[in-house]
């Protein structure tokens, strides 16, 4: 039997950026602290606290690539993880009782958010990134208007999820890694996974194949927002208690769209994955453990994350005209 | 004259919109093992009654039978149920998804929640096998040709176990070896009893592939008849009241002038040894299968693309062209083939759509004093152009293909270019605006301009063009006189020899 199309040639595949961007990250983290002579950052602490920088971030970024993923964003994390870490501590009052409504609670409330920026985003058809601004000034408002400070704190039991460990390696560690890893299967290896990336890469195009894209898209904004939420909870566990003002601080929103960028995913959607995202929350942990080895201050490691993403998303750029072209 | 049982039967289907009655009374069937081919022109109510069969719009009035029992669509996904498969007109495949992942789209095989990844590679291959076709399942759509991807569409429909087939328009983007393939798997699905509906403006195809065929005009359905009862002028009478003679205009009988186009062993990635000359008053055709190498000629000439080898003179000048605003300063003006991608701002009006390049090259006081933005010069182009439109300030995604075409031609005007070229320009538009464009593209000759046209329909490069060029492989490999027989032009299009026509550059002449 002949073959009823002559076959184009298949362009050569590129090597897989998530593997790059961990191999270069740990030449950075070894060069550098060889350079310094502080070699006791390559022993097991060394290498738990490099990790350790990873959870709050790691949390957060996989939530914003499910959503990415079906080309949307939700610019509503950093609020939603400050009103997670506040509602936590204040529930909790140091209360061992309170902690699961405290974090039953603080799941609910992440719940209902990201169904309604789910629902403005696919039933209202409002540009995403206006949807979650919006629904994310309406969290700080709320939140701003009924706290100032730090607002109640967390028992001992509760700090456990960061503090915590098994053996040498935090519990909060091997959450984030295991939460990877139920991503990465959700994402490639479910029907939902495959919608995902169906509603990303052409929504009319899954509509009229049969895909419910409208519950697609409230599901993945329901993960984002979750996620967030336990973002949210790993910080008021982390500090203690929680301050309306720790998610800004971290810049959640916009360092959470970076990863996910500098991690090989489509802002326009339907290409891309969870190891690429962890892998430059990694790029972005080592730069802060190199740069506070090399004694830099705070300022110019903001310009040099804002460079990294920029070289990032140019260099996925040139390599997909070479492919084009 | 019908095969089987009928699959499908539409029953006086009625559809208005605010202000326009899209279809009135329609009936329309179909049997199992039949083609049935819907022509018409663009806004004579095709794709308002393919939308009514998937399940985008409902009906206001009428009833769908499908193997003679009612049902009615709420969404797209219960007309898919059904049986009932649409391959729309704009390809709807997941670039960077598997051809397995594409096909099995919304109805993924899973075991204990996991996709159920070898199911659907096996389910694929064996879709693929049922086409004749040898593409790997696991290959990323868009790394596939146009063609292919056309297969794996077909291949989508199938695996929803499809029993009414509706294609519109699949070989509006395949040059002519792939279409005719893509006929080929037409009449196999036939065979095996799939009713197929099928809608196309190349009337040659109708005649090759339709068993019946139904017209429709200005929301009506005018006839319906076996396809050997209907010849071509016939239908195209139908369809807008006059006859295929007028379809092609007079070619020139006064010589043609001086050389206003001249590449001399022009070359870039893709393209080698280009040696082409377009005179005032000419009309040249390009003709090539897809890959050829004839749309990046275009893009070469225009900068886009451009050589890097070799010579080019606009007017008998050398001009070293670099990028399209040289190409257009020169005075070069290029239609490119996907007029949505490339050439409209879809969410502007037709005005600010035709001022484009105007106002691209105004000065800046002029642009401040009004000069290329004022309407009367928009409406004057737009009017010699015979642009119709309920408005001028409207979204130009609105309006019909044709006319979209025609406001890209206002643009071009407006800089009253030497040179114009015209990649497919009459791509997916209907019988009149076709004529229309044609019309055009011979008075600006006469005019003494000189015209390129790029196509892939062979019948309007024969019926067109003063001379016709064939490119293969990134070269030029012959030329013809205009109204040369598609054979001959084939002869040189195709490679008999089977053997250097796959070298390097085509790969890179595929993906333009």
């Amino acid at each position: 039997m002949t073959a009823i199309v002559s076959r184009a040639p298949r362009p050569r595949r590129a090597p897989p950026v998530p593997l790059f961007l961990f191999v270069g990250s740990l030449v950075l983290y070894v060069g550098v602290a060889l350079w310094t002579g502080q070699t006791s950052q390559l022993q097991t602490d060394g290498w738990v606290g490099l990790l350790q920088r990873m959870v709050a971030l790691g949390i957060v970024s996989v939530g914003q690539t499910f959503v990415i993923l079906c080309a949307s964003i939700d610019l509503s994390v950093a609020n939603l993880i400050s009103v997670g870490a506040v509602a936590a501590s204040f529930i909790m009052q140091g209360r061992d009782s309170m902690m699961l409504p405290a974090v039953a609670v603080v799941l609910t409330i992440s719940v209902v958010v990201g169904a309604i920026n789910g629902a403005i985003i696919a039933g209202l058809r409002v540009n995403p990134l206006i949807a979650t601004l919006g629904v994310g000034l309406v969290l700080q408002g709320l939140l701003s208007a009924s706290f100032t400070d730090f607002a109640g704190s967390v028992p001992q039991a509760f700090q456990a999820f960061a503090y915590g460990a098994l053996g040498p390696v935090p519990y909060s560690v091997l959450g984030l890694f295991a939460l990877a890893l139920a991503a990465w299967l959700t994402l490639g290896a479910t029907r939902f996974g495959a919608h995902l990336y169906a509603v990303g890469g052409n929504a009319e195009g899954a509509r009229l194949a049969g895909v419910r894209t409208n519950l697609v898209m409230v599901s993945a904004h329901v993960i984002c927002s979750v996620l967030a939420g336990v973002t949210g909870l790993y910080l008021a566990s982390r500090l203690r208690s929680g301050a309306p003002w720790v998610g800004r601080d971290g810049v959640y929103d916009l360092e959470s769209i970076a990863v996910v960028v500098i991690g090989g995913t489509l802002l326009a959607g339907g290409r891309g994955g969870v190891w690429g995202t962890l892998a430059g929350v990694l790029l972005f942990a080592t730069l802060d453990a190199a740069l506070n080895m090399l004694g830099v201050p705070a300022y110019p490691k903001l310009i040099l994350r804002g460079a990294i993403v920029i070289l990032a998303v140019a260099a996925y750029a040139a390599r997909t005209r070479e492919h084009v072209a | 004259m019908t095969t089987g049982a009928l699959a499908l039967e539409m029953r006086d289907i009625s559809k208005s919109f605010p202000g326009v009655r899209a279809l009135e009374g329609v009936s329309f069937d179909c049997a199992a093992g039949e083609v049935h081919a819907v022509c018409g022109e663009n806004g004579a109510g095709k794709s308002t009654l393919i939308k009514v069969l998937g399940g985008v719009y409902r009906p206001d009035a009428g009833t769908i039978l499908i193997s003679g029992t009612e049902r009615s669509f709420a969404r797209p996904a219960d007309a898919r149920a059904a049986g009932v498969s649409i391959i729309h007109q704009e390809l709807s495949l997941l670039a960077h998804r598997t051809v397995a992942e594409n096909v099995f789209l919304g109805l993924e095989p899973t075991r204990f929640f996991r996709l159920d990844r070898g199911a659907m590679r096996l389910g694929t291959a064996r879709l693929l096998q049922r086409l004749s076709s040898t593409i790997d399942p696991d290959t990323r759509a868009g790394d596939l040709s146009v063609a292919e991807q056309q297969i794996v569409e077909i291949a989508k429909a199938l695996a929803f176990d499809a029993r009414i087939l509706v294609m519109d328009e699949p070989t509006a983007a395949l040059d002519e070896v792939d279409a005719k393939r893509l006929l080929a798997l037409v009449g196999k699905l036939r065979q095996q009893g799939v009713a197929i509906v099928y809608i196309s403006h190349r009337m040659s195809e109708l005649a090759a592939v339709a068993d019946r065929i139904s017209v429709m005009k200005d929301g009506r359905k005018v006839i319906t008849a076996a396809a050997s009862a209907l010849p071509t002028d016939r239908i195209v009478r139908l369809m807008v009241g006059r006859d295929l003679a007028e379809f092609y205009p007079p070619r020139s009988q006064a010589p043609p002038g001086p050389p206003l186009l001249e590449i001399a062993s022009g070359g870039n990635g893709v393209l080698a040894e280009i040696e082409l000359t377009v005179r005032a008053g000419e009309i040249v055709g390009v003709a090539g299968l897809e890959g050829s190498g004839k749309t990046a000629l275009a893009r070469a000439i225009f900068g886009d693309r451009p050589f890097e080898r070799g010579t080019v003179s606009v007017a008998g000048v050398a001009r070293e062209i670099r990028s399209p605003r040289a190409a257009i300063a020169d005075g070069v003006g290029f239609l490119p083939n996907d007029r949505k991608r490339d050439g409209l701002s879809l969410q502007r009006s037709p005005r600010d759509n035709v001022l484009l390049t105007l106002r691209a090259f105004a000065p800046a006081l002029a642009r401040a004093a009004g000069g290329a933005m004022t309407d009367s010069i928009a409406d004057s182009l737009l009017r010699r152009v015979d642009v119709r439109a309920a408005r001028l300030d409207g979204e130009i995604r609105l309006l019909s293909g044709g006319n979209q075409q025609k406001v890209i031609v206002g643009r071009w005007l407006a800089r009253d270019p030497k040179i114009l070229i015209f990649c497919e320009p009459t791509r997916g538009i209907d019988i009149a605006a076709k004529a229309a464009i044609y019309q055009i593209m011979r008075d600006l000759a006469s005019r003494g301009r000189a015209i390129l046209l790029v196509s892939s329909d062979l019948p309007e490069i024969i019926g067109l063009s003063d001379r016709i060029v064939v490119m293969r492989g990134g070269r030029i490999v012959g030329a013809c006189e205009g109204g040369a027989s598609e054979e001959a032009v084939m002869a040189l299009a195709v490679d008999h020899h089977g053997d250097a026509a796959i070298a390097q550059p085509t790969e890179a002449g595929a993906a333009l």
